[in-house]
């Protein structure tokens, strides 16, 4: 039996998923992102090669393809693969229903509209600036002295929502100590930031051309207050991948680890 | 590929406006007029012992300073100009010839003039009014306002702007322009034998250094490209790159190394428009001729009439089809108006009206400040092209084509 993999090495996390020759997935791994991508890259492979059957190492994958920012220093990868083709392929292999895709990764955002084919329709991404990803919920979770997961649940709460004005995540996080400090409700103010990185979400999936529903990648996926608002936002259906069987979080390995498993059959 | 000889030698010279072979020039005797735009009929500034230098902004650092004169939301590389200015980066310069093309570059232009940016004894600085239509009054109103502004203020500094001047430098102009040109040409072929990366250098060359002084290393340059064995890397799209500003060979370096083979260069310093020879027609008044051939070649996306987006469409329509392209990349510098229009309308446009596949990007004057969010944009969009090709390739082996 032959086993491909795929290693989307993220700006804050590093994820690994390993396929046998049908498809199935037999391995995945997440890691906290190190400073250096290709160490962070050689743990997540080491820990998910070891839990497969049949392979001891790294170079025991038939194919192995990297993608994510740190794509390039992927350790043996015999290619690299950008994240946007991967998502788009990754959620194709969970649910080929899905024609649109929301990525919020640690450090962009992205919208990508899939064709028929697992291939890339269309797709925008943000600029250089953290506002409406990962590392503006880590802020604005700081701001608050509670997790991420805290934070999503906090935000369900909210009767009304208290908009917030600033995009920026550094003028954001002054914005939200000022409205803590003035007393105001800290669910409706979460409620608020949720519905900031909504309304971001709502440019990349409409500049992507999403039409009826979409569906949420990368590691913003779990958070379900940002679900919700999206729905009320886009008014779109928002798919959920959990419902398939996949964590959202992994669609860029699986994809890489799909384009493998494709590539290594027919070399 | 092997080498080109003087590759290396081309690009240290692009790592500073204030070059070696501009050094040199001047202290032959030349003078340096710097220029900002192709509106500036750069055969012009180099009459008799001035040479043209269209201003690039290579050293600058962070654009602070500009952006306190001109705000957040002027085109970076207006800013970038002027920042350099402050930096002392064009204190050499003997004049500078400025057009009325843009409301970004005015302001830019405005505050190296207001503030006396350049203290350089006999400095002059013009700027000139660009017609926005194309007729016989905008090209006699453009002529004459070349005369006025540029042509009087060079022969205040003794220089020799007859009409025999100007055919004298129109020979040097159209040497270099035929060499790019054929150079050019080979991006044509299937089997590659210049990236468009090279051809980016040697084109920036061109613009930004004395053309006397670089003729016989583009000749000899071109004798090479010819006798050059073909590169067997494969390439995995064919793009035409279309839009503002790129000055910056870090740009083209970064597109191609994801595998995309840039076939055509319609952007500003590229060599469309801009390397096109001219040509005198008997019995038109020397300066008139090349004014109106300058106002003609335009394809700014300034020009807003029907007429000129439909030409603008067609060209780059143009382009893709004669040097077999698969994709388009439309770019464009943050915040420059006019381009900001051209890049949304027409990549919907070639889309969805021609049927190319486009990519949209804006980007920051110095590229390599967002180069990752750049490389995985076009990254992405290689490989889509790439993997539609391979299905259709395989779709028409199903259908026995």
């Amino acid at each position: 039996m032959k086993f491909f993999g795929g290693c989307d090495v993220g700006s804050t996390y590093t994820k690994c998923v390993i396929l046998d020759e049908s498809g199935n997935m037999v391995a995945s791994t997440t890691i906290k992102s190190k400073i250096n991508p290709e160490i962070s890259a050689n743990q997540a492979l080491v820990d998910c090669v070891s839990a497969v059957d049949g392979i001891n190492e790294i170079a025991d994958l038939a194919y192995l393809i990297g993608t994510g920012y740190g794509r390039n220093k992927v350790p043996q990868a015999e290619e690299n693969i950008s994240e946007i083709s991967c998502h788009a392929m990754g959620v194709h292999v969970a649910n080929p229903s899905v024609k649109a895709i929301i990525d919020i990764g640690g450090q962009d955002v992205k919208g990508i509209a899939i064709d028929t084919d697992g291939t890339v329709k269309n797709f925008a991404m943000n600029d250089k600036c953290a506002a409406g990803t990962g590392r503006f919920f880590e802020s604005m979770a700081n701001a608050f002295e509670i997790s991420l997961t805290e934070f999503s649940n906090l935000s369900l709460t909210a009767k009304n929502v208290i908009p917030i004005t600033a995009q920026c995540t550094v003028f954001a996080e002054s914005e939200v100590i000022t409205l803590v400090g003035e007393g105001k409700p800290r669910e409706e103010i979460a409620a608020g930031i949720q519905l900031a990185v909504a309304k971001r979400c709502f440019v990349m999936a409409k500049k992507a051309g999403a039409v009826d529903s979409i569906t949420l990648t990368g590691g913003c996926a779990k958070n379900t207050g940002l679900k919700k608002a999206i729905e009320k936002v886009l008014k779109l259906k928002v798919i959920d991948l959990h419902d398939n069987g996949f964590d959202p979080q992994l669609m860029g390995a699986l994809g890489a680890a799909e384009y493998a498993r494709q590539k290594g059959l027919n070399a | 590929m092997k080498d080109l000889k003087h590759m290396i030698y081309f690009e240290k010279l692009l790592e500073d406006a204030h070059n070696e072979l501009v050094v040199k020039a001047q202290e032959e005797g030349g003078l340096a007029i710097g220029y900002t735009c192709f509106h500036m009929p750069e055969l012009l500034l180099n009459l008799d012992k001035c040479f043209s230098l269209r201003l690039r902004a290579p050293k600058t650092t962070s654009l602070e300073i500009s952006t306190y004169y001109m705000s957040n939301y002027v085109c970076e590389f207006c800013r970038a100009i002027l920042e350099r200015s402050i930096e002392g980066g064009y204190n050499f310069l003997d004049g500078i010839a400025a057009v009325d093309a843009c409301a970004q570059m005015n302001r830019c232009v405005e505050n190296i003039s207001i503030q006396k940016l350049i203290d350089k004894d006999k400095f002059f600085m013009s700027h000139i009014d660009v017609p926005y239509k194309v007729d016989d009054n905008g090209i006699q109103h453009y002529t004459n306002q070349v005369r006025l502004r540029v042509l009087d203020e060079m022969s205040k500094l003794g220089v020799d702007t007859s009409d025999e001047a100007i055919k004298k430098a129109l020979d040097i102009h159209n040497e270099v322009c035929a060499i790019i040109t054929e150079i050019g040409d080979f991006r044509k072929e299937k089997e590659v034998r210049v990236t468009g990366h090279e051809f980016h250098i040697l084109n920036l060359i061109t613009y930004t250094c004395p053309k006397a002084l670089i003729v016989d290393m583009l000749r000899e340059t071109l004798e090479e490209i010819k006798a050059r064995t073909p590169d067997d890397k494969k390439w995995r799209a064919r793009v035409v790159l279309v839009g503002s500003e790129i000055d910056d060979p870090a740009l083209t370096e970064m597109i191609e190394d994801t595998g995309a083979l840039i076939v055509a260069d319609r952007f500003c310093f590229g060599s469309f428009p801009g390397r096109q020879q001219m040509h005198l027609v008997e019995g038109e008044d020397v300066l008139t001729c090349i004014c109106r051939q300058y106002l003609e070649q335009s394809q700014c996306p300034r020009y807003m009439s029907e007429d000129k987006i439909q030409q603008r469409y067609d060209m780059v329509d143009g382009y893709a089809k004669e040097y077999n392209a698969d994709g388009i990349i439309y770019e464009q510098i943050k915040f420059c108006d006019y381009w900001g229009y051209e890049r949304a309308m027409a990549s919907h446009v070639m889309q969805n009206e021609f049927g190319y596949q486009v990519l949209s990007i804006d980007r920051p004057y110095i590229s390599k400040s967002s180069s990752g969010q750049l490389r995985t944009r076009v990254q992405a969009f290689i490989e889509s092209i790439e993997i539609k090709k391979i299905n259709n390739s395989k779709g028409a082996k199903r259908n026995g084509k």
